[in-house]
This record gives C-alpha cells, structure tokens and sequence, in this order.
C-alpha cells in the first residue's frame, strides 16, 4: 500500500498522455489505474471515498481522470476537482431526481444526499428513470444508491427513505453546499424553500405540468416559484400530467445549473424561472 | 394597441385565436386581461411582462410580451 505521500509520484508515474480531438494532448489516469490505485489507498477517515481521494490528487496535478475526460474543457481541472469536493442535498428521487441524480453523478459531484420515503408504482415507468420493471414497488432511495454505485462509484452517497417534514428538512440539508428541490406536487416545496434560506444556501427548484415547466435559482432569503403557488392548492398535473421529456428537460437544466454552482461559477438562474413549453418549443427567461 | 400573450400549461385551453397580436384597450390591466380570457383569478399565479414578474395591476403596453402561469408542481 503507498504510504499518502506517495499517492502523487504514483499518479505520476502511471499517467499516459492521451490525444484530444480536438486536436493537441493531455496526461491522463486510466480508469483501471484510478482504481487500482483507489484499493491500494483502503478507507480514511477523509469525507472522500478512497476512488475520489485518487482522482482529486490527479486533478490537483494536472492530470485527467479518464472517466471526465469528456467534461474538458467545458469544466476545468480545477472545477471538476471543485465538484469531487461538493456536497449536495436532493430532496425527491421521481421523474426530476433520478435524473438530476443521474447527471450529477456522471458529473462527479463528490457527496450526494438523497431524501425520498416512497416506493416505485407502475404510473411512475412513464418518466422516472430509476424506475423500471426491477425496481418497482422498491424504494426509491435504494434504486437511487443502486444506480450511483453502477455509474460512479467515487460518489459517496447517503439514501434517506424518509419523507421529510419541515424539521427534517432542516437537518437532512445541515452541511451541504447546495439544495435541490425535486419535490413533486405543491405541498412540500415552501418548507423546503424556507429551510434552504435558514440553511444560507440556494435552491435550485423546477416542476413540469404536461408539456410545459420551469427551472429556478433561489438564493437565501429571495423569492421563489413556490412562494407564489402556495401549499394546498390545485396543480395543473394533475389535469396535465408529467410526460418524460418535460421532466427530462426540467431535469437537465436543473442539473446544469446544480453544476455551475457547485463547480463555483455564479448561478445562470438565481432570481429567474427559465420557462418552456415543449408543444411550442418555446424558453424563455423570466425575472421573479 | 396589441400585446402577444402566451398562457402556460391548464391555462392554455384560455388562449384566444389571435394570442399573438391580442387587442388591447389603453389602460388594461395584466388582470383585466385574465379576467376577459375568462381565467379563474385564483389559478393564475404568476404574471409575465416583457420577461418580468408583475403584479394584477399592471398596465399593459402596446407590443407587451405577457406570460400567464398557473401553480406547476409536477415532477
């Protein structure tokens, strides 16, 4: 086992340079080295899985983990390095958080909370991923943490089967950098806005009525959608609907901006619903 | 004077036939509007002018840009 110290000189010396096609060459950690590597180094006490730890000392000297060679250089070295680092709280893992979760542990973004108590029914196959004929009538917190640890293992990820009420809420978001609101229905999402303002960290919130949904960025203490729609009222899925690319759209755009702020770049969307409607094609950027 | 008004998911069915150039009268409100479209007032929750958040009471322009949204919950 190399002693911590020796972490980088082995790095070093099993990087291989890799063109690029775009032209030019990079030095890059295979993914068979990454985890070679990774089980040479065995548990710490660092909050970093021991596959983490490995690709953030590869980043730090410059060098790509293969797995995110395609996320340069859309993503610098430094903030894929920032998002190995990041902890992230999501509450909801239907149609928006399955694939929200997808994307973010493809991305690598390093900690991964998960919060949802409910189990897969047949109405869900339509648009959640992390639904399928296995997993049905399971939790969705354990598809959740099956799906993380197929995709990307270097995330250390916490499932909560839990529906949490407001105080819950307020603890389960305790320590991370950022929220994600993929709550479904309105009831729950004023609680979760005011426990991310109490927290000091934004929200990033989105919902899908048939064909049409928003995505939106709430920084601590300012407005949201939620504070407008209220708990308790009539929702328009309910007569609409939530069919898969509306959700996979409002997902994607979550995930987008999930990553613009954990990666610290400035959020696209705070104080702003990007609004669509997929019969029309239309997006439009809205101030609140 | 015309404003071009999108009505977003339950209230698309409010949408008149001419929501591109819909007429105006000088003075109307974003509210007005809504009431004339025969919108529930207690399912349009957000109003959108020229890409802002506005209150009922707002004054619409000619060449308005006007969204109307009701409560979006589904995930």
């Amino acid at each position: 086992m190399p002693a911590l110290l020796d972490l980088d000189e082995h790095i070093r010396r099993l990087a291989r340079p890799e063109a690029l096609p775009g032209g030019g060459e990079c030095l890059m950690l295979s993914m068979e080295a990454t985890l070679e590597l990774a089980r040479s180094l065995g548990r710490s006490r660092t909050k970093h899985l021991p596959l983490a730890r490995v690709e953030l000392a590869a980043l730090n000297l410059g060098i790509a983990p293969e797995r995110y060679l395609r996320n340069f250089s859309t993503y610098s070295y430094a903030e894929q390095a920032r998002l190995l680092s990041s902890r992230l709280a999501l509450v909801g893992l239907g149609g928006l958080g399955g694939l929200v979760l997808e994307l973010l542990a493809r991305a690598g973004v390093g900690q991964i909370s998960a919060a949802d108590g409910d189990e897969f029914a047949p109405s869900n196959l339509n648009r959640q991923f992390l639904c399928t004929r296995r997993s049905i009538c399971g939790y969705k917190a354990a598809a959740a943490a099956a799906r993380v640890a197929l995709v990307n293992p270097a995330v250390a990820f916490e499932p909560v089967a839990v529906f949490l009420d407001e105080e819950l809420m307020g603890r389960f978001l305790t320590g991370a950098e950022l929220a994600v609101d993929a709550l479904g229905g309105l009831n729950d999402r004023p609680a979760l806005l005011r426990q991310a303002a109490a927290a000091g960290i934004p929200l990033v919130t989105a919902a899908v009525a048939g064909q049409a949904g928003f995505v939106a960025t709430v920084l601590p203490g300012a407005k949201g959608p939620a504070d407008f729609f209220g708990a308790g009222g009539e929702a328009a899925e309910n007569t609409l609907g939530t069919p898969a690319p509306a959700v996979a759209t409002a997902a994607a755009i979550m995930a987008a901006e999930a990553i613009n702020i954990l990666a610290g770049r400035k959020p696209g969307l705070a104080g702003a619903m990007l609004v669509f409607d997929l019969e029309t094609m239309s997006f439009e950027r809205v101030s609140l | 004077m015309h404003v071009a008004l999108k009505c977003f998911a339950t209230l698309s069915r409010f949408t008149p036939a001419d929501a591109e150039a819909f007429a105006v009268t000088p003075g109307e409100t974003a509210g007005g509007l809504a009431e004339r479209l025969g919108i529930p007032m207690a399912d349009l929750k957000l109003v959108f002018v020229n890409g802002e958040h506005v209150e009922l009471n707002a004054q619409l322009k000619d060449g308005d840009r006007v969204g109307l949204f009701p409560a979006v919950g589904g995930g």
